[in-house]
């Protein structure tokens, strides 16, 4: 186990080092240049070209990268050129409201996903199966942001039980922040619904229909055991390699959300500091983003393993 | 009229009246001024309320009357919503979020109100030199920043120093330098400029959002002013600030203005307009900054919040090559002008929030503007003529713009007048870094750019208190955001004399001329002027919103 865990540490680091190399280089293909960025389209060329030579992103890319690469090494991510202050002081408070509504996404939405899986695998074919389907499929069609201004006008606008804002004013305790994050949470739990409960309820079917299954009935086990000890355990495998990628998506990928929510995370930081060629932001932001996705991957690979024999043997020999 | 009145004005035409001053007293004795002009021009030229009060009596109008305001209960902090901004430091501002928010801290020599008089503000008087190349003004004594030190005129002179330099966003560049720019003593600031400028108070005033006053230490080295506490002369002192995200300000004492009502203010950020109406709609903010009249509309008959609508000179340029393409005659140009139906375009795009253009940027309400020249209405009938004429009857053009409040809706709104006179038009919409950078990326900016290159483009201005800019950037033959690529030495000639013109008959004269001009050329289709719009929480008293994004907060309360 310990040298899978190396090398599955080892093969992050190397995604991490050709992600920042991406991000750089996909950078000079995108549009705007830092200056006209920071003083606008109104901004005579003389005062543009001041500031790109004051910020220093007028020098070639690669100059650029090594000076960020550089400072990464001592533990630096860098400055960000529009704000002219530390990446890191930019991007924690953002990954901190990023975590904090993926762990609430997350609670609410993957017991839910998992129960809804679990019962409609257990109905297949009847009507409860059929709902649980047909409403999981229609609320993953439904763009978020559409989802969220529904939930918005009736939870926060019509019946006024729920903030429309995400973000708790400072120093609220924890239950008012969980308050503040339920609406965006709820929307993000609508959407992920049909993809996991799809996913655990094809795992049940599948392991419903197996022979351990039957032996296991055949031997006289109370329906509960059987599902419980055999049916479940195999049945969630696939659900939890599924569950792992989301929390990338959870943590990085709400831009959408949190643009409707108001919610200053980590997805809208970069989508924003890639918008206005912010590049050491971006590519810190991106990095960041990154080292969540591989852990929580890594973490998946390993309770994957711990669940199945197969791939830990497997991965040992 | 009372003796003391006439004594009065006889002295001060005798001592403290300038040849300027004693020209504008003698318009309004001649009566080529009416009341409103003479107010605005007099507050430009500096003159003090009391002289003002008696030149207004000595021609037997009544004198100054002051907008009661709302009383309001003291204390309470106000939330308020601004779109997403960049940099906060003032010579790098250029956004509204932004500089709503370092508006809030920071203040301004003058101040440029919701009528375009320029009044005073931290400078309470100016005056000009002869052909109004050099201006003094005198600051106000007694005002004190927010760290406890009293401003004075280093402070001014550090601070326009950092506006003119490098890398500067303010624009003031063109009209003076570092070494124009001095103390004469402690509360005196002279300015000497690169040429004459009869409205040089103006570029003083918030409009030129970026020359906050700032204490000289900081000033003295650009990008401290965020580090160091945003420290400023305004109403409220920062408490906290999270870029990108929000700001708290509390109440500054030792305020010029008086102790602000509000003991507090809270600004939180939003990114995208959706969120900030329904962040006002369900009670977490009670102001928003700016709202399309379209956003701004289910506020308006609600007893829970109040409607603003402030008219500005703020307006859409539909720019049209002039040099190259389907558009290079004046005819054809004249021709899509004459298509458009603007009360009813104005309805229909803008909710009637705004006043109908000219083609000119001449808004109704800038003094200079010549009452007398005849608005351009529809007539599909002299369009097709137009067109037959200059043999262009399958006209065929791209309108360029960015999805930008109206933009849309208004470039569509052109492409359906258009159609009735036989011309087609095509939209092409882009995302605003593409319309706004070079085109490839990092080719040179000004000969690329769509937004400055393209046959035809719909680009917005901001609210002004006077053309200048205008007329300076988008029409002179040397104006860097001159889209249409005018060019009319007679027009440029005119414009040069308004710009430098003091008085008011020589600015309205050429106005008048200009406007002829452009109307013939039609480089440049102005078919609205827009109202800035937002809307609060009815529970919020005496804000009144400004054309230029500012959010002002000195005298507002909470119900």
């Amino acid at each position: 186990m310990t040298r899978f865990i190396l090398k599955r540490i080892g093969l992050a680091l190397i995604t991490l080092f050709l992600l920042s190399v991406i991000v750089f280089a996909i950078s000079t293909i995108l549009p705007g240049n830092v200056g006209r960025s920071v003083l606008g389209p109104f901004a005579t060329q003389e005062s543009v070209d001041a500031l790109n030579e004051q910020l220093g992103t007028n020098r070639p890319i690669i100059e650029q990268y090594w000076d960020w690469a550089s400072g990464l090494v001592q533990g630096d991510l860098g400055t960000s050129l529009t704000l002219q202050v530390p990446a890191w002081d930019l991007l924690q408070p953002a990954l901190e409201n990023s975590l904090k509504l993926a762990l609430v996404a997350f609670l609410i939405c993957v017991p839910v996903s998992i129960v809804g899986g679990v019962i409609a695998g257990l109905r297949y074919g009847g009507i409860t199966d059929k709902g649980i389907t047909i409403a999981g499929i229609s609320f993953a069609a439904m763009p978020e942001f559409v989802t969220g201004i529904i939930l918005i006008l009736i939870f926060g606008i019509w019946l006024g039980w729920l903030p429309v804002t995400a973000q708790a004013p400072e120093g609220s305790n924890l239950l008012t922040q969980v308050k503040y994050l339920l609406l965006p949470a709820l929307t993000l739990t609508l959407v992920l619904f049909g993809y996991i409960a799809r996913i655990t309820r094809a795992g049940m079917i599948d392991a419903l229909d197996s022979d351990y299954t039957r032996t296991a009935y055949l031997k006289g086990l109370p329906s509960s055991v059987v599902v419980r000890k055999h049916v479940l355990r195999n049945a969630l495998l696939p659900t939890i390699a599924v569950v792992a990628v989301q929390v990338g998506y959870l943590v990085g990928g709400l831009v959408a959300v949190e643009v409707l929510f108001n919610y200053q995370g980590i997805g809208l930081l970069i989508y924003e500091s890639a918008r206005e060629k912010d590049l050491p932001l971006l590519t810190a932001g991106v990095l960041v983003v990154g080292i969540v996705y591989l852990i929580v991957t890594l973490i998946a690979d390993i309770l994957y393993a711990m669940l199945n024999p197969r791939i830990r043997f497997g991965t040992a020999e | 009229m009372d003796r003391n009145t006439r004594r009065t004005v006889e002295e001060y035409r005798g001592t403290d009246a300038g040849s300027l001053e004693n020209n504008l007293i003698d318009e309004l004795v001649n009566g080529e001024l009416d009341r409103q002009e003479f107010l605005q021009r007099a507050t430009m030229f500096g003159l003090s309320v009391g002289a003002i009060g008696a030149l207004l009596r000595y021609v037997g109008e009544p004198e100054l009357a002051f907008a009661a305001s709302e009383a309001v209960r003291a204390g309470g902090t106000i939330r308020v919503g601004l779109p997403a901004g960049g940099s906060l430091e003032p010579y790098l501002l250029n956004d509204g979020g932004a500089l709503a928010l370092a508006g809030i801290p920071g203040e301004y020599l003058t101040f440029t109100n919701p009528q375009a008089k320029v009044v005073p503000w931290l400078a309470t008087g100016w005056k000009p030199n002869k052909d109004a190349s050099v201006w003094t003004f005198q600051l106000r004594k007694g005002v004190k920043f927010h760290n406890g030190k009293e401003m004075t005129s280093a402070d001014v002179v550090a601070s326009m120093k950092q506006y003119v330099g490098k890398g500067s966003n303010a624009g003031l560049s063109p009209f003076f330098d570092a070494s124009g720019v001095s103390a004469a003593g402690k509360y005196t600031v002279v300015f000497r400029l690169k040429a004459p400028l009869g409205a040089f108070p103006y570029l003083m005033s918030q409009t030129t959002y970026q020359a906050i006053i700032q204490p000289a230490s900081i000033a003295a080295t650009p990008g401290a002013w965020v580090k160091s506490g945003m420290i400023g002369t305004g109403a409220f002192k920062l408490k906290s600030l999270v870029e990108k995200r929000s700001a708290e300000l509390v109440r500054h004492t030792a305020y010029w203005g008086g102790r602000p009502p509000l003991d507090g203010v809270k600004v939180t950020y939003f990114t995208g307009s959706a969120p900030l109406v329904l962040a006002l709609r369900g009670g977490q903010i009670d102001l928003a900054m700016q709202l399309s009249p379209q956003e701004a509309q289910p506020f308006k008959n609600n007893s829970k919040f109040k409607y603003y609508a402030q008219p500005t000179s703020a307006h859409r340029q539909l720019c049209m090559r002039t040099d190259q393409g389907v558009l290079r005659d004046a005819r054809v140009r004249r021709a899509v002008a004459l298509a458009i139906n603007r009360p009813q375009q104005l309805g229909k795009v803008m909710l009637g929030a705004g006043e109908i253009g000219n083609d000119t940027p001449f808004w109704k309400q800038f003094a200079s503007t010549d009452p007398s020249i005849n608005q351009r209405k529809q007539n599909i009938q002299l369009a097709k003529a137009l067109l037959k004429a200059a043999n262009a009857e399958n006209l065929k053009f791209n309108i360029t713009t960015w999805n930008f409040l109206d933009h849309t809706d208004h470039a569509a709104s052109i492409q359906a007048y258009a159609r009735e006179a036989g011309i087609e038009v095509g939209l092409e919409v882009m995302d605003v870094s593409k319309y706004y950078d070079s085109e490839p990326a990092g080719a040179d900016y000004a000969t690329t750019t769509p937004w400055l290159n393209r046959t035809c483009s719909l680009t917005e201005y901001g609210w002004r208190g006077v053309p200048n800019l205008y007329l300076s950037r988008c029409y002179m033959a040397t104006g860097d955001w001159n889209a249409s690529h005018y060019k009319n030495p007679k027009f440029d000639a005119i414009s040069k004399t308004y710009l430098e013109a003091p008085d008011l008959p020589t600015q309205r004269k050429a106005t008048k001329q200009m406007s002829g001009i452009l109307l013939q050329d039609t480089p440049v289709i102005t078919d609205y002027f827009i109202n800035y719009t937002t809307a609060s929480s009815s529970k919020v008293k005496n804000y009144v919103p400004e054309g230029i994004s500012h959010v002002r907060l000195a005298k507002v309360g909470l119900a």
